[in-house]
């Protein structure tokens, strides 16, 4: 949870600034050629071309790696049975205490195709999340035609989210300093425990936010963002990254 | 040796959190699919949602908070002693006891599609697939199988335990049956599914029990401490708790 901030990494940089419509459509574009690939170099191209983004938004190094940790391990854990389990051309094979283990040309090429398709596609989502803010992407989805339902219960959780990450840190510290996860049936009391609390304040702070969202004029719908129009030069730039993406991605 | 293998393997593979599919693992067709089945589902949630805030405006922010809250449950990690290491619960059977299998679709859609878009939890292109497995399945199995054993009499508690463990079990099984028909390949499904099983029950098994205690735990806790608010919510009765009192 320590790498998740609720502010994009770099205000000045020209992709912070680019309209979240036009970044999300050309996100969404760019994740549907490389799922939808059948190579390898192209997932790959992207992986690259966005995990430099977000260096040069000024992510720290160690912040990326805690971010693609997870998916990371996941695709090399899928090369791996890809590699052992699939395919019938042998590439090796060793043994270990008299027992044959065969890797496969075929399915260690199926397997790095997903993985690069993992790396791909996690990048294109990273460089979104790192260079918009939350309420931007949601006013995209709006535009989008999202219902604005989703979108109002999406705010609501975005906005209480920290207040009630902040309440879960200090009952999970207060509970730590009183030896509350020392053993494990105690461990799990304590996190009923703080689970429990949690759900009892979102319950509270539900029925404080609608009084004072009453007291301003709520009734029962939230605005939304209004988007400016559109700039020329944003719309053709994307046009173009993402015509020449697909043009690789055909290739 | 190859069955050795084959478990050393699937062991190491357990300590990935992997309680979502990951971006980019399906492929296009089989994303568009688990997209296109989530997609009437979270709509039905949505009409739910619109439903009950007429009569109530505090239901909106409530849903609201609720997800947050599935937000930061699925991001904590407990010890898994099998496996020597830590993963995390859904969520989404207590949201389910407290608003309904409906509202709990979308409040683990909101959650997920935060996940994906800030921690690369999950994804964007797995939103569809992630839905269908923690949100539809997960929320139906946890409402059903908590109302289920109140009509037959069970406690909050017991109720409460067989619901969390089993949208636990329910989700990861609908997870593996996502995953193996998404990678397989030329491969036959089911060995594939057998093995992707195989590799969560070192934590899954362990998780879902502990899944079951947390979510008896937090029902209990409401009972005890607010019992007014699972009245609210129609977890239980008026007449239950002047009953009980």
């Amino acid at each position: 949870m320590h790498h998740f901030t609720r502010h994009p990494q770099n205000d000045d940089h020209p992709l912070t600034r680019l309209d979240a419509r036009v970044k999300l459509l050309s996100a969404l574009t760019l994740l549907v050629m490389v799922i939808s690939c059948r190579g390898i170099a192209f997932p790959l191209l992207v992986a690259g071309v966005c995990g430099g983004i977000c260096l040069s938004l000024g992510v720290r190094p160690r912040v990326l790696a805690l971010r693609f940790a997870e998916p990371l391990f996941i695709a090399g854990m899928v090369l791996l049975l890809k590699l052992f389990f699939a395919g019938t051309v042998p590439l090796f094979s060793f043994t270990i205490a008299g027992w044959e283990v065969v890797g496969h040309r075929d399915g260690l090429m199926e397997g790095v195709r997903i993985a690069s398709r993992i790396a791909g596609a996690v990048t294109v989502v990273a460089a979104v999340g790192f260079t918009t803010p939350f309420t931007d992407l949601m006013g995209a989805l709006a535009w989008l035609r999202v219902p604005k339902g989703f979108i109002e219960v999406a705010l609501f959780a975005w906005r209480y989210l920290f207040v009630l990450l902040d309440d879960a840190q200090v009952v999970y510290a207060a509970q730590k300093n009183r030896l509350g996860y020392a053993g494990y049936r105690r461990g799990l009391r304590s996190f009923g425990t703080l689970t429990g609390a949690l759900v009892i304040k979102a319950f509270d702070n539900s029925q404080n936010i609608t009084t004072a969202m009453v007291q301003r004029g709520y009734d029962g719908t939230m605005p939304l963002l209004k988007h400016r129009p559109f700039r020329l030069a944003e719309v053709v730039a994307a046009l173009l990254v993402v015509a020449c993406m697909g043009a690789l991605w055909r290739i | 040796m190859k069955r050795l293998f084959v478990v050393i393997l699937l062991l190491a593979a357990s300590p990935a959190h992997a309680m979502h599919i990951s971006e980019g693992i399906l492929p296009f067709n089989w994303a568009a699919l688990w997209f296109a089945v989530a997609v009437p589902f979270v709509a039905l949630g949505i009409k739910r949602l619109n439903m009950l805030a007429k009569d109530d405006l505090s239901f909106k922010p409530l849903v609201g908070l609720m997800a947050a809250v599935v937000f930061i449950i699925s991001c904590m990690p407990i010890p898994v002693p099998t496996a020597g290491t830590c993963s995390h619960p859904c969520g989404t059977g207590i949201a389910a006891i407290l608003v309904g299998p409906f509202v709990s679709i979308l409040i683990s859609g909101v959650a997920l599609l935060i996940q994906a878009l800030f921690l690369a939890h999950g994804g964007l292109s797995t939103w569809g697939a992630d839905v269908v497995s923690m949100g539809v399945v997960g929320s139906f199995m946890g409402w059903f199988v908590f109302r289920g054993l109140r009509t037959m009499g069970a406690s909050l508690g017991v109720a409460g335990f067989f619901a969390g463990l089993l949208t636990d079990w329910a989700t990861y099984a609908t997870t593996s049956v996502e995953l193996a028909s998404g990678i397989r390949g030329s491969e036959p499904f089911l060995p594939l599914f057998v093995k992707i099983l195989v590799a969560f029950i070192p934590t899954q098994l362990p998780l879902g029990l502990l899944e079951g205690a947390m979510t008896a735990g937090m029902v209990v806790l409401l009972y005890k401490k607010r019992p007014d608010l699972l009245v609210k919510m129609r977890v239980i009765t008026e007449k239950e708790l002047t009953a009980h009192a």
